[in-house]
């Protein structure tokens, strides 16, 4: 049996190639069987649950897989190491990407134009293996290339719709993530000079010997790390990018922008910060404060900035930036309650968030509707659709029993461990307003009372697909079984804030 | 008090350095602050090389030659790690240049202007 011991082998880097190379076979596919695309697209993510089943039982099992490259050893060949956070982090991308997909494959084909329909299946299969790339690498160089790959397939499946407010979104999406990829790579630059290493490990120990010798070539790579990765992840100052990327890109586009795209740069940056950077440098910089600051803002500003809005979709957007901080907020905490709060969140708010945004594209879908206030009298029209953004909202609000609240109550727990009672006002003010955009829209839809009255400009409603409500009801049922039993993704993730602190 | 000779001398041992911290800062004001797109685009091109020249400067040893090791020559060789690595970063740099003209393509097709601060007023003026 060869052919399983090959696969048992090699299966972290097979993910990510299998990925690769569906990928690029959808161009030859999209000219030969064009139907196909979908299908093998799907295909691909049944492919990487195989391998991402093996990868957890192993690392259940055995403990961290460390994998090289081409046979060649770390401190020469690339390694790619699967961990607890890595492995948690490939559950959550493969699961929600492959609903997204399931959702995207009725609805693309409504928001998009035929001819681009196969080449749309390459850059998400491309974003999505690149993300499981960024997750599992323990290299500086190779994560700057997924980190591009990952950059150029976000910006192609915002402007895959080109219209013109899409291509503009992706063209400042490109720019100012071309400005945080430019500095990592010089942090990488700084970080080699001194080290002479760019396997994560080895360049941690090289790193820890020299640090007394160039305290100011640290210090500088850590300032533009942050930048970077803090421009990629749309934290507060530096989120002019994300608002218009993400609500006017095609629906599926926007839930996985929101739900996972830029969570991933956050653990990357989490990564960074724990294996690489020497403890004893945050005594010199306060980094983790600056993040509690930040976080706070991004909390604060993201909510007030979304209140204002009037397309269900940008609200959404900008919802997402306050959501972000709350996984900083988690980050900046340092201690293990904060942690384990803010890595749940990532898996909380990736489900949640692209389970709003798919409700929010099968009410375009169905309707074209866009704005907030004609939304009137639509959820005894599509309950389904407006059942799970009503479980979405309240998820976001945090309310008991729905995953939402798990995560803000060990959040909240964090801030009184690290004795940082402010943060935890925040958290609360912050639930408030969430409650302030949400609850009008779901109480609006429900109770609320067309205009229209005389049945002249009755909404038409389309009838909703299987294919696009089923996605919708299994995340909705997730953010239930998750807030009631959030033991079952908690195994994991305290396991690898253990590792981590 | 401050030798300015010292510091001069030091600036131009590592001149490479210097001259790749200011290109990488021409580079990104121009990126950031002019409205033309194309020159935005030109000004992330001129970061990138910043950031090409200073990798590929860690890597160069003074009076060192190619890493072609010939036997029986005792030599000093410069590290070809960077330069290798740069290899990739620049054909990283050129598709993404290559993405972001066709968008200033796709952009002027539909505003018919190149202008960012145009392309604002056109938009508010719109909703």
């Amino acid at each position: 049996m060869t052919f399983i011991n090959v696969i048992h082998a090699h299966s972290t880097v097979l993910l990510i190639v299998s990925f690769l190379l569906f990928s690029f076979l959808m161009p030859i596919l999209e000219r030969w069987k064009n139907s196909w695309c979908a299908t093998m697209a799907v295909a691909a993510h049944v492919l990487a649950f195989v391998f991402i089943g093996n990868l957890s039982w192993r690392v259940f099992t055995e403990g961290t897989i460390h994998y090289e490259l081409g046979g060649w050893s770390p401190p020469w060949g690339i390694e790619f190491v699967v961990d607890y956070l890595a492995l948690f982090m490939l559950i959550t991308i493969s699961t929600v990407s492959f609903l997204i997909l399931i959702f995207g494959t009725v609805d693309l084909t409504h928001e998009l134009k035929p001819k681009v329909l196969g080449l749309y299946y390459t850059l998400y299969l491309l974003l999505v293996g690149a993300m499981m790339g960024l997750a599992v690498t323990n290299d500086f160089f190779n994560m700057f290339v997924f980190m591009e790959i990952a950059a150029i397939s976000a910006c192609g499946i915002i402007s895959v719709k080109s219209d013109r407010e899409c291509v503009e979104a992706s063209f400042k999406y490109l720019m100012l993530s071309a400005v945080g990829t430019g500095c990592v790579l010089l942090s990488v630059a700084l970080l080699y000079m001194i080290g002479g290493h760019l396997n994560f490990a080895f360049a941690a120990v090289a790193i820890q010997d020299v640090a007394h010798i160039y305290p100011n070539n640290i210090l500088v790579a850590l300032a533009l790390f942050s930048v970077g990765f803090i421009v990629k992840a749309a934290l507060f100052p530096l989120h002019v990018w994300l608002p218009d990327a993400h609500s006017s890109a095609p629906s599926p586009s926007s839930a996985i922008l929101s739900g996972l795209v830029i969570k991933i740069y956050t653990v990357v940056y989490l990564k960074l910060l724990y294996k690489v950077f020497p403890i004893e440098l945050f005594d010199l910089l306060p980094v983790f404060d600056m993040i509690l600051i930040l976080s706070a803002l991004s909390i604060f500003f993201g909510s007030i900035f979304a209140i204002v809005q009037e397309d269900i979709k940008r609200m959404l957007a900008f919802s997402s930036i306050a959501q972000i901080g709350y996984v900083f907020l988690g980050i900046g905490l340092a201690n293990s309650t904060g942690l384990t709060g803010g890595l749940l969140h990532i898996f909380n708010h990736a489900m949640m968030k692209s389970m709003l945004f798919l409700s929010a594209g099968a009410i375009i879908y169905c309707t074209g509707i866009r704005k907030i206030d004609d939304l009137k009298g639509i959820g005894l029209k599509m309950p389904v659709v407006m059942g799970a953004f009503t479980i979405g909202a309240m998820a976001m609000v945090g309310i008991p029993t729905t995953n939402g609240f798990i995560s803000k109550l060990y959040l909240a727990l964090g801030t009184l461990d690290a004795n940082k009672h402010f943060y935890l006002a925040i958290i609360l003010i912050s639930s408030f307003l969430n409650c302030l955009y949400y609850f009008p829209i779901v109480i609006n839809a429900f109770f609320g009372e067309s205009e229209e009255e005389d049945g002249e400009e009755e909404i038409q409603v389309k009838k909703l697909p299987l294919r696009m409500s089923v996605p919708l009801i299994i995340l909705g049922a997730g953010c239930m079984i998750f807030g009631i039993f959030p033991k079952y993704i908690l195994v994991i993730i305290e396991r690898a804030v253990e590792m981590i602190l | 008090m401050i030798d300015f000779a010292d510091v001069a001398m030091r600036l131009f041992e590592n001149m490479y350095y210097l001259v790749s911290v200011i290109l990488f800062v021409i580079g990104f004001h121009t990126m950031l602050t002019h409205s033309n797109l194309i020159k935005k685009v030109i000004g992330m091109n001129i970061m990138d090389t910043a950031i090409f020249l200073f990798f590929v400067s860690t890597g160069y040893v003074q009076g060192g030659v190619a890493p072609i090791i010939e036997p029986g020559v005792e030599q000093a060789y410069i590290n070809p790690l960077p330069t290798a690595l740069i290899l990739t970063g620049i054909v990283v740099a050129v598709s993404v240049t290559a993405f972001a003209l066709s968008l200033v393509v796709k952009i002027y097709e539909h505003y018919g202007t190149l202008d960012a601060e145009e392309i604002m007023r056109i938009r508010s003026t719109e909703s």
